[in-house]
């Protein structure tokens, strides 16, 4: 460990750290442009120079290049070093635009601020600048090529940090011009961390243009609610609205960066359908009144049918405060429930949580670090979109990634897929597991365990065993190998196995991790919380049968349920009386008896876990309220001047539902962590808000023993020849629940296509660009075909659309018989 | 021959710069069509070839005359008398760097040291090196230029 001077203070850093770094962890920042923590050291700007005064090299030196040593003395605030940086930054600024005051980024220009700060506050140049033409580069992103300073941090980021390559550095000398080949919308899905990345305006925000500057905004940490991984943002607000969102910078979960979903999928939260007024039978009435006409009637509800005719439910998207008010609710009343697995995986969900443990379970951040890995079930790019970076940095690390799933994955490293069909995955897994119990000694396990793995069928008839049976010896020779399940269109039987093979690697050697991926923001909430005995479709039979009379429904659209949704909407219309609280506006919302608005997670506390069982906090963006935009009636503020802020009568759902409980609103429990240890054990230990660690507080795991090495997963059932599997499949736009709201976004939203081998298309006598007509079960659709030998044969995948909500199947996967699909021709 | 080429490598990538060189020698210059197939023949994005493309100074994106004079502007040529050729030269042909002549038959460009310093200041037409140079050489070599011009071409 070097021991080092800077600027009089010692400090010893690990081997390898840059001074730079080892500045920084002195508090001091040395300037930098091209030097990013993520993307490591290049040299191009020589913004960092410092002088070093003793030590192995002395004189100026920039200081991202040179590793810290022992002896070493470094001056940062040298005469020479200063005016060496005050040159350069008078080089840089050469030919730099004196448009600050119109430049979307002044106010948080890093350019800005050590030009000011490196007094270079009047140029010296007067001659003629460089200029480029700009590109369209989709919606995200606006394009300023003549604010560049050549730092190259851009195309380091795309090309080499996430793997797309439709970003490039152009030119040579002063002409260089980041930009695309041809004009048009960036290709990755991370695209809008250019905006962050950037050091000046060359890439900024566009949908929050003219929308105001950093300084007008109110901006606060938060955590992301568009997929499982729980990535952290900066959120800006202004005016009541939500503006803009940044990447926050997260030790263990997402590191600098953030998705595109994740950045752009906010505008729920402003949406003029959101609903904010409360509404008893269609009549608007205010809030408090609402609750309690809700409270009265659930209570003369219970009076007539008992308690048990009143059921609650919420959803994955719930807060944790509200899944356990739910609960709390529940319990008190002796309602039923709380549903919350309305998503069909949420079965998949619950095993996954009982199966991890804290001992095997890894963060988004250690996949970086390990060296074999193997994806099972899920489709990392269109289910939580920051995996897939997370996998590219193991792959540049030297890792083998394996993906077996049938769909069609792409990912942007190179990598191994097995596209086995939804039936063989079982059998693809009990490959590796046979071949981890043909191995070892597997006494430790007990008889039953070893005798049911000893039975594991070989799995010989699936496409490519070998192949897998090569990637178990991968994973055996391997020191950190991580199993990725994914949890949305898994067979029930492979949550289990993932964790079963991360059990038998641990008895086999490597220090196994495992990583579920599940749909939700806080599904892992709601597999802790919810009622296992009660399903939802349970419930929806019990609705038909008249045991259940009345639905008070939390943050939940049970349209996105797997039941069908004339059987649904039936259900519906048969209940006494329907409480939804929410803040979108759904087809739950719209046929709510009594409907209660909340407030989202940007205008109120809320906790929430993610998909390793780490409960994390956000605080309250901003307080919320009708937007200025809504209450003005346009751009201007409103001219009538009151003291209290429009619309902010409504409150979270948790603090709602106790009033529905026939509690007054009062005596919600203040001591919010003490009441969620009485809803479940794991959320006893919580810290206090105002302790709350900035990378949350991991739940501690225990495995449930009990349901390892079940014999019945491994014995996988006769396949039907003709049959076929229609898989409804997510893709990173326009299926996650929240951010499919997004106008932002829909630009990027693939339209609907299926996709489909192209052997299995031959026998349909179709190839890419045919039209498809496709009987789903839930209705007929004409679609477009695309054939891609990525994918399993026998497989249909229809990624999900708003255009096609009401004719695909709620189930994620479902067997179509041969007859169901046919070309569709013109006349037909 | 070239997609032989490409087979034969293990590593086609590592070709790039020739396959360019050879769709160039082909098309006259690289068009953004001519990119894009030579870079779904190496199996790599067209950005990627864009960015070599745009560096090389022999390699041409825009459509370029006959003659491409690649007029030498590096230190040797600066000292042995660069500018008043290149004044020489535009003068002569009508245009400015990076122009080309309206009959299509010139195209003046500035490269960054073509390794002639012993017989500088120097220029290369058509990767044929010429040097040292005075305003009567080239005077006489732009008037062998456009005599061979006239003869091979069909009037």
């Amino acid at each position: 460990m070097p021991k080092l001077i800077i600027d009089n203070r010692e400090i010893t850093v690990p081997e390898g750290t840059k001074v730079i770094e080892a500045a920084e962890r002195l508090g001091i920042m040395i300037p930098r442009f091209c030097y990013h923590p993520a993307l490591g050291s290049v040299g191009a700007c020589r913004v960092c120079a410092v002088k070093c005064l003793e030590g192995p090299r002395k004189g100026i030196q920039m200081s991202c290049m040179i590793d810290a040593q022992d002896g070493m003395k470094v001056s940062t605030t040298d005469a020479e070093a200063v005016d060496f940086r005050k040159h350069v930054i008078e080089w840089l600024m050469l030919h730099h635009p004196h448009d600050c005051p119109v430049c979307d980024e002044g106010g948080h220009c890093l350019l800005q601020d050590l030009t000011v700060s490196g007094g270079q506050g009047v140029r010296r140049y007067q001659g003629p600048k460089r200029t480029h033409t700009d590109q369209h580069l989709g919606p995200l992103v606006a394009h300023e090529m003549n604010r560049c300073i050549q730092c190259y941090r851009c195309v380091r980021y795309y090309q080499e940090f996430t793997g797309y390559e439709d970003l490039g550095v152009m030119q040579i000398g002063s002409r260089v011009y980041y930009g695309r080949f041809r004009p048009g919308t960036l290709e990755s899905p991370f695209s809008g961390n250019l905006i962050d990345i950037c050091p000046t305006g060359v890439y900024t925000d566009k949908p929050s243009r003219y929308r105001g500057r950093r300084w007008d905004f109110e901006r606060r940490p938060a955590v992301c609610l568009h997929c499982s991984l729980g990535c952290h943002v900066t959120v800006s607000a202004r005016y009541r609205e939500v503006v803009r969102q940044e990447a926050r910078f997260s030790e263990s979960v997402n590191g600098h960066f953030i998705c595109d979903r994740g950045r752009y999928g906010f505008p729920y939260v402003n949406l003029p359908e959101r609903p904010r007024s409360a509404r008893v039978d269609g009549t608007e009435t205010g809030w408090e009144a609402a609750l309690k006409i809700a409270g009265e009637r659930l209570e003369s509800a219970a009076w007539k049918t008992g308690p048990q005719g009143i059921a609650v439910v919420g959803s994955a998207r719930c807060g944790l405060e509200t899944q356990g008010m739910l609960k709390r609710l529940a319990d008190a009343k002796g309602w039923r429930g709380p549903v919350f697995d309305i998503d069909p995986a949420a079965a998949n969900v619950r095993t996954a949580v009982s199966r991890l443990d804290s001992d095997l379970r890894v963060s988004l951040r250690e996949i970086e670090t390990a060296d074999c890995i193997v994806v099972v079930s899920a489709d990392p790019l269109n289910e939580s979109p920051m995996l897939a970076p997370a996998l590219r940095q193991a792959r540049r690390n030297g890792a083998r990634v394996a993906v077996i799933d049938p769909r069609p994955a792409s990912l942007p490293f190179q990598f191994d897929h097995f596209p086995v069909a939804p039936d063989d995955l079982a059998a693809a897994m009990a490959i590796l597991i046979r071949k981890c119990a043909d191995k070892e000694p597997l006494s430790e396990l007990g008889k039953t365990a070893v005798r049911s793995l000893r039975g594991v069928s070989d799995g010989a008839d699936i496409p490519d065993a070998d192949g897998l049976a090569a990637l178990y010896d991968d994973l055996h020779d391997s020191r950190r190998p991580v199993i990725v399940c994914g949890t949305h269109t898994a067979p029930p039987e492979i949550p289990g196995m993932a964790a079963d093979l991360a059990l038998l690697l641990r008895i086999a050697g490597p220090r196994a991790g495992l990583f579920y991926v599940m749909p939700g923001p806080n599904s892992f909430g709601a597999a802790l919380l919810s009622d296992p005995a009660l399903s939802f479709g349970d419930l929806v039979s019990s609705i038909e049968e008249g045991e259940t009379k009345a639905l008070v429904v939390a943050e939940s659209d049970l349209f996105g349920s797997g039941i069908d949704w004339d059987r649904l909407q039936n259900a519906l219309n048969k209940l006494e009386l329907l409480v939804t609280l929410d803040y979108i506006d759904s087809q739950t919302t719209r046929a709510a008896r009594i409907l209660i608005p909340t407030l989202t997670a940007y205008e109120t506390p809320s906790l929430s876990i993610n998909n390793e069982g780490r409960v994390q906090q956000s605080p309250a963006a901003f307080r919320g309220g009708d937007p200025i935009a809504r209450t003005g009636g346009g751009e201007h503020p409103p001219r009538a001047f009151r003291r209290d802020i429009p619309g902010r009568e409504m409150g979270a759902a948790w603090t709602a539902l106790p009033t529905l409980g026939g509690r007054n609103p009062g005596s919600a429990p203040v001591n919010l962590t003490a009441w969620l240890g009485d809803a479940h054990p794991a959320l006893t230990s919580l810290p206090e808000s105002s302790d709350f660690p900035p990378d949350g507080v991991r739940l501690p795991l225990a495995e449930n023993a009990g349901e390892r090495f079940q014999t019945d997963r491994f014995s996988h059932g006769e396949k039907e020849e003709d049959a076929l599997t229609l898989l409804v499949a997510d893709s990173t736009f326009g299926t996650e629940e929240l951010s499919s709201l997004s106008p932002i976004l829909k630009e990027l939203t693939p339209s609907p296509c299926i996709q489909i081998h192209p052997e299995d298309a031959a026998e349909f006598d179709l190839s890419t660009g045919d039209a498809v007509r496709i009987d789903t079960g839930a209705g007929t659709a004409v679609l477009p075909v695309q054939t891609t030998d990525r994918i399993a044969r026998r497989v249909l995948v229809i990624p999900r659309h708003r255009d096609l909500d009401d004719r695909l199947p709620r189930e994620r996967r479902t067997v179509l018989s041969k007859t169901a699909i046919r070309k569709a021709t013109e006349d037909a | 021959m070239l997609s032989q080429q490409i087979q034969a490598s293990k590593h086609p990538p590592e070709l790039v710069v020739d396959v360019m060189m050879a769709v160039q020698e082909h098309y006259g210059y690289l068009s953004d069509e001519a990119l894009e197939e030579a870079a779904a023949m190496v199996g790599m994005a067209p950005t990627k070839l864009d960015e070599l493309a745009t560096f090389y100074t022999f390699l041409y994106r825009e459509p370029v005359g006959r003659y491409v004079i690649h007029l030498c502007d590096s230190v040797i040529c600066w000292m042995d008398g660069y500018e008043p050729l290149r004044d020489h030269l535009c003068k002569k042909l009508g245009i400015q760097m990076g122009e080309t002549t309206p009959d299509g038959l010139f195209t003046l460009l500035p490269v960054c040291c073509i390794g002639y310093c012993d017989r500088s200041p120097a220029m290369l037409i058509n990767k044929k090196a010429y040097g040292p140079l005075t305003s009567e050489k080239i005077d006489e070599i732009l008037e062998t230029l456009r005599s061979e011009a006239a003869e091979t071409t069909p009037s």
